[in-house]
Order: structure tokens, then sequence, then C-alpha cells
């Protein structure tokens, strides 16, 4: 029973750096552009099914597509901001809604356009170290969760260092605590916005690629997802990168936990009632200050 | 407002006559033979206006976006099979009891998800919806994914279509006339007050916790009612379809695309987009059609914020909603604050 436990643990561990590193982009937009972007994971799926063919096609593993992927995601998210989001700002004063409603429609649109083309079966990722395991002591660790988990720590970590040691990072910093002063001291918030949007949906094709690598998934897969992701940045905080990580974690433990004491069909429910407590006890997330 | 009342005895409002007569046009199609087809469409159609309308009452008047719609539709429907099923009561009597569930899980769920704002409440609704969704299909007494068989009425299936037809053309009237009725009492300019800003209705003295959720459980009584009918009428239901979010959405849109702001807008709606859904899913694969829609969703929140009718309004002779300015139409367009902080930031 502990074996089984550390072990749980620590897979759900890994996962759960999968989750923060696929949720860190929508906490960010969010907070920072007030922007729901329920899209987000349709964006991670899309990005999956890059990695998925880039190795079925050409032989390329998508953790070498992954770099050539980032720039082109960070164009959709400026074009995306450009097109749709600057266009319903101006229109309307309840942005949070608006947007939420505005990406569902993109969702909708993004998800039946993958099922179009790629058919609506689900994908499993097959790369050379699919199947490769490490043990630690009595406990088996997978090369993919590994693998996952560096990705989401040199993400996360860039980001962080992004926002805490160069000035457009500080700059984002700053119009996501008072936008305003920030504009006032000479920030061009529309550059920073533009900025801010293009990183999230860039993320959210490193999220995309690392749960390609935990799990199956297929065009619908975007809707799943995005409950772990309103998961994590609810308990994380909006717009708290480190929230977002150390969140990430925490469910991952979570559901490494549940995997073991609650039956795998009541798995979800669970992870919904924690949800809907959450909101309603602390909406403004656990580790916000 | 007792005036009103009086007055509209005497001389009906235009508005009233216009939808009396159509309700009962439709009410005679069946008297003229249509094929099942027709008849089962214009069924869908009705069904969406009346899940539409019933929406709109919170999502529309309140201005909370509800995207769980369809745990509402989905408890309403299993309250009457199961009780059809275990204990063979006829789902036209149970029908009250399903509305009730409904308002009861409302009232439940209401109370404290109504004090969460914005995409918050709108996010807890959504994840409510996926969460009723996995309860039912794990609970024994539901038999889950298998779904429920249910007895068919005892004629031929001719005429249960047309009395399916008729009770859902109903449901539809009910529906819209406890919407326009809304506009016209106190709750429905409270109602607006609370969309346009709650804080302030507050300090002015409307008790908006109250009103909130008496909106939302109004809201979810009708849905249930909705979707009591519908599990008799399909006489097999699961899970995966009365739960489904894409109903939730399928609602949201449709009030939104016609106008959530006035009580004609989500009918029009759901008949626009249902006649839109039906030319596109008999041309062209389900996924072209959800692509439509999406982008239609799209295009009006960009575009269009306050509906379809925004645009008809403008250009239909005054006399037809001469009598019935809502008074959250009005509220909208005077009290429309400008773009504030938030919105020029992006």
């Amino acid at each position: 029973m502990f074996y089984e436990l550390a072990q749980s643990l620590t897979s759900g561990l890994l996962i759960g750096s999968a989750l923060a590193v696929l949720s860190v982009g929508f906490s960010m937009a969010w907070g920072i552009t007030h922007v729901l972007n329920v899209a987000h994971c349709a964006f991670a799926v899309l990005a999956a099914y890059l990695g998925y063919w880039s190795l079925a096609w050409w032989g390329i593993d998508p953790l070498l597509a992954l770099p050539l992927m980032l720039p082109l995601f960070f164009l959709l998210g400026v074009v995306m901001h450009a097109l749709l989001i600057r266009t319903t700002a101006r229109r309307t004063h309840d942005l949070g809604l608006a947007t939420m409603v505005l990406t569902f429609g993109l969702g909708v649109v993004m998800e039946n356009g993958m099922q179009l083309a790629w058919t609506p079966d689900p994908r499993v990722l097959k790369t050379a170290y699919s199947s490769l395991t490490f043990s630690v002591g009595p406990i088996i660790v997978q090369a993919p969760h590994l693998i996952a988990f560096g990705l989401a720590t040199l993400t996360i970590g860039a980001l962080y260092l992004f926002t805490e040691r160069t000035f457009m990072g500080k700059a984002v910093r700053a119009v996501w605590q008072q936008p305003m002063g920030a504009a006032l001291s000479g920030i061009n918030l529309d550059q920073v916005t533009t900025i801010a949007y293009g990183l999230a949906v860039a993320t959210a094709a490193v999220g995309g690629v690392a749960m390609s690598l935990l799990y199956t998934f297929d065009p619908a897969t975007h809707l799943s997802w995005l409950v772990y992701v309103f998961l994590v940045v609810i308990l994380g905080g909006v717009g708290s990168i480190l929230g977002s990580a150390l969140a990430g974690l925490i469910i991952g433990l979570i559901i490494g936990a549940s995997s073991v004491f609650v039956p795998l069909a009541w798995n979800n429910l669970a992870l919904f009632g924690l949800l809907i407590i959450l909101l309603l006890l602390r909406p403004q997330g656990l580790l916000q200050r | 407002m007792q005036r009103a009342l009086s007055r509209s005895f005497v001389r009906p409002a235009p508005d009233v006559v216009i939808g009396i007569g159509l309700a009962l046009a439709f009410a005679a199609v069946p008297f003229a033979a249509p094929s099942a087809y027709v008849l089962s469409f214009l069924l869908t159609i009705f069904m969406y206006g009346a899940l539409a309308g019933s929406w709109n009452i919170i999502g529309g008047y309140a201005g909370y976006l509800s995207f769980g719609h369809a745990a509402f539709f989905g408890l309403g429907a299993y309250t009457t099979a199961l009780l059809l099923f275990y204990f063979g009561w006829l789902p036209f009597l149970t029908l009250p009891l399903a509305g009730g569930v409904a308002a009861l899980f409302a009232a439940l769920i209401g109370y404290p998800c109504l004090r969460l704002r914005g995409p918050y409440f709108s996010l807890v609704t959504l994840i409510l919806g996926l969460a009723m969704y996995a309860l039912v299909l794990n609970l024994p007494f539901t038999q889950g994914a298998t779904g429920l068989f249910l007895p068919f009425l005892k004629v031929d299936v001719y005429t249960s279509h047309v009395i399916f037809y008729e009770i859902m053309l109903a449901l539809l009237v009910i529906v819209t006339a406890v919407l326009r009725q809304i506009t016209r009492t106190k709750m429905g300019v409270g109602l607006a007050a609370i969309r346009e800003d709650e804080d302030a209705a507050g300090t002015l003295g409307v008790n908006a916790t109250r009103l909130k959720l008496q909106a939302f459980m109004l809201s979810a009584f009708l849905t249930g009612l909705v979707g009591g009918v519908y599990s008799y009428y399909k006489s097999y239901l699961d899970p995966s379809f009365v739960f489904a979010t894409s109903i939730s959405i399928t609602i949201v849109l449709m009030a939104l695309f016609g106008g959530r702001l006035t009580w004609y807008g989500p009918l029009v709606g759901a008949m626009t987009l249902s006649v839109v859904n039906e030319a596109l899913t008999t041309q062209a694969p389900p996924q072209t059609a959800r692509i439509v829609f999406g982008a239609l969703l799209i295009g009006v929140i960009m575009f269009l914020p306050d509906g379809l009718m925004s645009i008809v309004q403008r250009h239909l002779p005054a006399f037809i909603l001469r009598r019935a300015p809502p008074p959250n139409q009005t509220s909208g367009q005077v009290a429309d604050p400008p773009p504030n902080q938030t919105s020029g930031r992006v």
C-alpha cells in the first residue's frame, strides 16, 4: 500500500508539472489582459497534433519540432489578439465574459476543424523513448513523464526569469498589477498585452506537447484538459506564474493520491467537486496573497 | 405598472396579438398532416426556443451567463424518466416534479454560486454541468451509459409525434409568456439593475441575492420541464446526450445570437440557428455545421454584442413594440457605461 502510494504520488507529481505548464499561459493571459481564453487547450491539442504528425510524416521527434512550433504559436497568439480580442474589447464593458464566449466559439471551430482534418480518432504518441523506464530505488519512473517534467521546468523557469529580470517582463508584471500606473510611466499597454498573449499561446504549445507525451488525445480532449487548467489556475491564483507551478504540482499529487484511494470512475467527480469547492471558498486562488 | 396591466385587458398589446396568432397557427399545423420529419423539426425548434428562453431569465436579464444549463435539462429528463421506469408514473403528471427537482438543485447550487460574478460564475456552472454528467453516469439506478429505455405512448407513432408537438409548443408559449411578463414587473427591472451594476442596485434597495436566486430557480424550473417532456418524447435517454456540454453551449449561443436583452430575442435566435443547423447538417458533415456555429458565435460577440434583434428592432415598425419597451432595453441604452479601463487596456 505504501509502495503503491509512493509510486502514484511520484507519477502524479510529474503529471502535475505538465498540467502546470499547460495552465501557466492561461493564467497569465487572464491576469494581464483579463481575457479568458477558453480555446487555450485547443491550441495545446493543435500543438500535440503537429508534434504527432511531424513524427509520423517526417520522423522528427515532437521535442525537436517544438522549437519550430514556438514562434508559430506566438504568432498565432498575436494574430488572435489583433483580429478577435481587440475588436471585442472596443465594444464591450465586460471583457472577461465576452472573451469567454468568443473563445468558446474559437474552440468549437478549432476542435471541429481538427476533426475534419485528422478524424476524431484518439492518437497515441509512440516515440523512441515511450516505453523507457528508470528505477529510483523501488519506484519506477517513465521517461515521457520525466521529459514532460523537464519541459515544464524549463518553460516555467524561463517565463519566470523573463518577468523578473527583463525590462519587458517587468512591464508585463506592472500592467498586471496596476495598468493605469504602468501606462502613466510610459509602458505601451498594447505592446505588452500583445506580447503576453503571444507568450500565453506559445506556452500552450509546450503544454500540449508535454501532455501528448503522457496521455492519448483527440480533438475533443481540449475540454477535459481545460478542466485541469481551471483547477490549476483557480488554486494558484489568476496571473501568478509560480502559483500555477505550485498548484500544478499539488493537483498532480491529488490526482496521484485519488488514483489509489478513489475508484477510477469517481476520479473526475472528485476533481470537479474540489474545483467547485475551491471556486466557492476562494475564487481569488489559494496561493494568492 | 397596475395601469399598464388593466389597460392591456381592454386592448391587448400588438406583440401579444402577434404572439397568440403565431402560437395558434403553429398549433393548427398538425391538422394539415405534415410529415413526421416536419413535426419533429418544428418540435426541436420549440424545444430550443423554450430552453433559450428559460436560460435568458438568469443569463440575459440578470447577466449571469450559466454554461451548465444542461444539468437542469438532464435532471428534468431523468426525473420523469426514472419515475416512469421504476413506478410507471406518467411523465405528463410528474412533469411539475421534473421542474421542481431542477429548481431545488438550482437553489442548492445557486445560493453559494451566485455570489460569484462574471466569468467565475460561468466557470463554476460549466464545471457543475460536467460534474452532473459524471455523477449520473456512475449512479447505479440510472443504468449509467447504457441508458434507460422508456415505454412508448400507447398510440401510433404519428399521433404520439402530434401530442409531443403540441406539448412542446405549449411549453414554449408558457416560457415566452413568463419571459415577457418578467420585463414588465419589478423583478425585470431589478434583474436589469443587477446586470448593469450590481453594487449600485444593492444600494438602491434591490435585494440582489434573493432576486438572483429566484431568477435562477425559475430558469431551472422551466428548463427542467422541457427536459421532462423531452425524455418521454425520445423514449430513450443516456447521460451523454441530456447532460452534454454542447446543449448548454447551444442554449447560450441561441440566446446571445437572438439578443439576450429582450424576451423575443432568444426565441428568434433559437429559430434562426435551428434552421441554419438543419440546413447545414443535411448538406455537410456535422463538424462543418459546428464550425459555422462557432464562427457565428465569434461574429455575434464581435459585431453584434446585443444580438440579431438589435438590428431588427431599428427597422421594425415602431407600433409593434411601442407598448413594451423592456425596461432593461432602455436602461441598456441609456445607462450603458463607456468602455472602462479593462477594455481600454487590450
